[in-house]
């Protein structure tokens, strides 16, 4: 009867998973740990790579991809103006875009919108750089209300801009805006609280769990820290110096631990978190993840070390003592997302690659050259296709359905 | 080679960098106390090379902005294994710290001032180009310097860049024929630009300290970090910058002869007026500038163009001589090619050899070792202070 039951079970969950679309409907995922749980998908491909599904062009930019009901956005620059951009996630097609005046701010870099959407039920929120925040009606994208943060609320810019994707919270949006975050009602765009009017890092709020309560772990410009997500309240706070204060990659959290990332030269702590301030169990610079943050599956973290100005490569770590397993040189800055137990790398070169996440070797099953020029955002995976960009904007969705 | 009296200051063609102390003999292998004012990124970067010759430690840093300064230090701390005392006040450094090489890579304004400071107080300098913000600065570090009897290297890596030195080996050999012309650019898109709000400077900085002997003004995230390039009242925009590197590699082909006359207009056509109020600002400096400097046998034009940046040109930056026999591009990583002006020759291609990052070759610069170490003698054929700020006061 028990084994019955489970069988059942197992039954019911594989018919919901084939009936139930695998959307991404925010950065880094459903679980927000850059992975999903999709299986059902081509991890060898002819010589030529994948079908190309449909291509676009978006601008410049550095946002990367999300899904939900068949729609899927980004956003891009072009003549200073930031574009949100939905698109039909099969067959390409244009549904709304909804563009704003917008800097193209390209201090060391070429500039342009780096910030992803994300969805939430029938709305969009989008954050860009210069503090725009936009709450979009997902199906036509009018406008539900906006609101500029830096002229309305005062809000000081890091040096590049907001980044991070809101995080939606209940009925809060939470955002990597001031020395700890800041909250507003979904709804209504009301702020609801506010932390200090210090520069933010650049990375995403991310919710954890802690009994009752839920926690957003932010990076800030000196800092990670842990804000409670209904009043900002600060729980801890780990001093973390990044060149520029770039505090970017997102935390990635096990139980109580919590590994920070970041890159010029600055390497990782495995934090232990409880009552009180966290401890510092161990460091290496084996990792410097400066953008995008590592995936961490069965016990090991993959991700890319190194700078946008070196010749970054990809490791394997094992999470709990940081040792290196393996390093596969010249990925650049590119990087990886994981589905169903395989690494998606998308190289800056515009190589992209699928191999099993093993601590043993790094062995691509597939790989093809999808797209040209510098490619720095991280591949997605949705329904059976994989999204990719490059730094000017040409997009390319590739069919990797089983058939 | 025309000498002349200003031509103390040593570019690093011949030796690199020449530490003059009176050490001799047996300690001619011992480690140089060396001090870093300016914790910046490119600051780090010759820091590195320093280390890495084997023959510095790094036993003092000074920054205004305390973060940068605890992220320098902990940096020299990987790359050394010990950690350097640091300061704010690069004067109480000098005299706590006494270093015998202080690399100066801070903005522009305060370049003079500090290399000045640091002769004064017994250093030999290595000096980010440019060498001052005025012409009238770059003559009193080239005093100071002489009466010290210390040496002052100026970051112009492109003087020892193996391609730079073959492209000029190149020219000298007479294959490109008589040059009449030099047209040495920089060109990057760009386009109108709009103001950014003023901002409270960033927790731990001494903005005041920062502006120092230049003018002060509101912070603004397009002044730092990086962006004061663009802004006159710290640096001269992109003739100040890019400008000094190429017009450099004129002066090191004629030996360092001077123009007869220098004429320049510029402007901020596509970037539009310069905005500086309580509220908010922009840049100031030229979106794009043109010079020309007239050498008794040939002219020289800079140009550098801050949009329309379609790559329309095979090159979009370096140096153009035109010779009798053809054109000779020498670039930054296209590496130098020469164009015959007969159509039947194939052009002729050479590769650069460039560290990363921002491809240059600071290393060359730090071959102590190979150096013998004595006092300076009598001044070489050098040019680097010249260049170091070619930019001409018509444009303001």
């Amino acid at each position: 009867m028990f084994k019955l039951l489970i069988l059942s079970c197992t039954i019911v969950s594989l018919l919901t998973t084939s009936i139930r679309a695998d959307d991404w409907p925010h950065w880094r995922g459903p679980a927000r740990n850059g992975q999903s749980t999709e299986t059902a998908w081509l991890d060898q491909w002819p010589a030529d790579g994948p079908r190309v599904a449909w291509k676009a062009k978006v601008g410049l930019g550095f946002s990367t991809f999300v899904v939900a009901k068949g729609r899927v956005l980004t956003t891009g620059h072009a003549d200073g103006k930031d574009t949100v951009f939905c698109f039909d996630a099969d067959s390409g097609k244009l549904l709304w875009k909804h563009s704003y005046a917008a800097e193209l701010g390209d201090k060391y870099f070429e500039g342009g919108a780096t910030g992803t959407p994300t969805i939430d039920g029938e709305r969009v929120y989008q954050l860009s750089r210069w503090g725009n925040l936009f709450c979009l009606d997902a199906a036509s994208g009018r406008v539900a209300w906006s609101k500029n943060l830096q002229q309305e609320a005062g809000v000081r810019v890091p040096d590049w801009g907001f980044s991070g994707a809101p995080l939606v919270h209940g009925n809060l949006l939470i955002l990597n805006v001031g020395d700890a975050g800041m909250a507003l009602d979904k709804t209504s765009g009301k702020i609801v609280w506010q932390s200090k009017n210090k520069e933010a890092g650049y990375s995403t709020p991310l919710p954890v769990s802690r009994g009752n309560e839920t926690l957003v772990l932010l990076g800030s410009r000196q800092s990670y820290v842990a804000v409670d997500a209904l009043t900002g309240k600060e729980a801890w706070r780990h001093r973390w110096l990044t060149q520029y204060g770039v505090n970017a990659a997102d935390p990635i959290v096990q139980g109580d631990l919590v590994f920070i990332c970041t890159g010029y030269g600055k390497g990782a702590a495995m934090l232990k978190t409880g009552a009180g301030q966290p401890q510092e169990l161990w460091k290496t610079k084996v990792l410097r993840t400066q953008m995008n943050p590592a995936v961490l599956l069965d016990g090991h973290l993959y991700g890319v070390d190194g700078d946008s100005t070196s010749p970054a490569s990809l490791k394997c770590l094992e999470f709990a003592t940081g040792a290196e397993k393996w390093e596969h040189s010249n990925v650049g800055s590119g990087a990886l997302i994981a589905a169903g137990g395989r690494l998606i790398v998308l190289t800056a070169t515009g190589e992209l690659m699928v191999a099993p996440a093993s601590p043993a070797s790094f062995k691509p099953t597939a790989r093809a050259q999808v797209l040209r020029g510098k490619c720095w955002t991280s591949p997605m995976l949705a329904n059976g296709r994989i999204y990719c960009r490059s730094v000017p904007g040409d997009v390319v969705c590739l069919d990797v359905r089983k058939p | 080679m025309k000498l002349t009296r200003r031509s103390f200051l040593r570019a690093a063609a011949t030796a690199g960098l020449a530490v003059p102390f009176t050490t001799r003999g047996a300690d001619t292998g011992r480690k140089f106390r060396a001090a870093l004012i300016g914790a910046g990124w490119w600051g780090k970067n010759i820091l590195k090379e320093a280390l890495a010759s084997g023959r510095c430690q790094i036993t003092a840093l000074c920054d205004v902005d305390a973060m940068g300064l605890e992220v320098a230090a902990e940096q020299v701390n990987d790359l050394s294994g010990k950690q350097p005392k640091t300061y704010k006040d690069f004067r109480e450094l000098l005299d706590k710290d006494r270093p015998e090489i202080v690399i100066i890579a801070t903005p522009d304004h305060w370049h003079a001032l500090q290399t000045i400071a640091a002769l004064k107080a017994g250093a030999h300098v290595f000096v980010e180009k440019p060498t001052g913000h005025t012409v009238n600065e770059s003559r009193a570090m080239v005093k100071v310097a002489r009466d010290a009897g210390r040496v002052v290297q100026v970051g112009l890596h492109r003087r020892v860049g193996p391609h730079h030195a073959s492209a000029m080996k190149f020219l000298r050999s007479g294959a490109i024929g008589e040059i009449g012309m030099v047209r040495a650019f920089a060109h990057s898109a760009g386009g109108p630009e709009k103001p950014t709000p003023n901002s409270e400077s960033p927790d731990g900085m001494d903005w005041d300290f920062w502006c120092g002997p230049a003018p002060k003004r509101p912070f603004n995230t397009k002044l730092h970090p990086g962006g004061w390039r663009n802004f006159l009242d710290y640096a001269n925009g992109q003739i100040g910058d890019w400008g000094v590197h190429w017009i450099d590699q004129v002066l090191w082909w004629n030996g360092g002869e001077y123009p007869r006359r220098v004429f320049s207009t510029a402007g901020r056509a596509i970037r539009g007026p310069a905005v500086r109020n309580d509220r908010e600002q922009t840049t100031d400096a030229p979106d794009h500038q043109v010079a020309v400097f007239e050498f008794p046998k040939f002219t020289c034009v800079w140009e550098n163009r801050q949009f329309a940046g379609n790559e329309a040109e095979k090159h979009r930056i370096g140096a153009y001589f035109f010779g009798a026999k053809g054109t000779l591009h020498i670039g930054w990583r296209d590496g130098w090619t020469f164009y015959p002006a007969n159509k039947k020759e194939k052009p002729l291609h050479e590769d650069p050899q460039l560290q990363e990052p921002d491809g240059h070759n600071l290393k060359l610069l730090w071959r102590i070792s190979s150096t013998p170490l004595r006092r300076p003698g009598p001044p070489p054929g050098g040019s680097s202070w010249r260049t170091a700020r070619p930019c001409c006061p018509c444009w303001r």
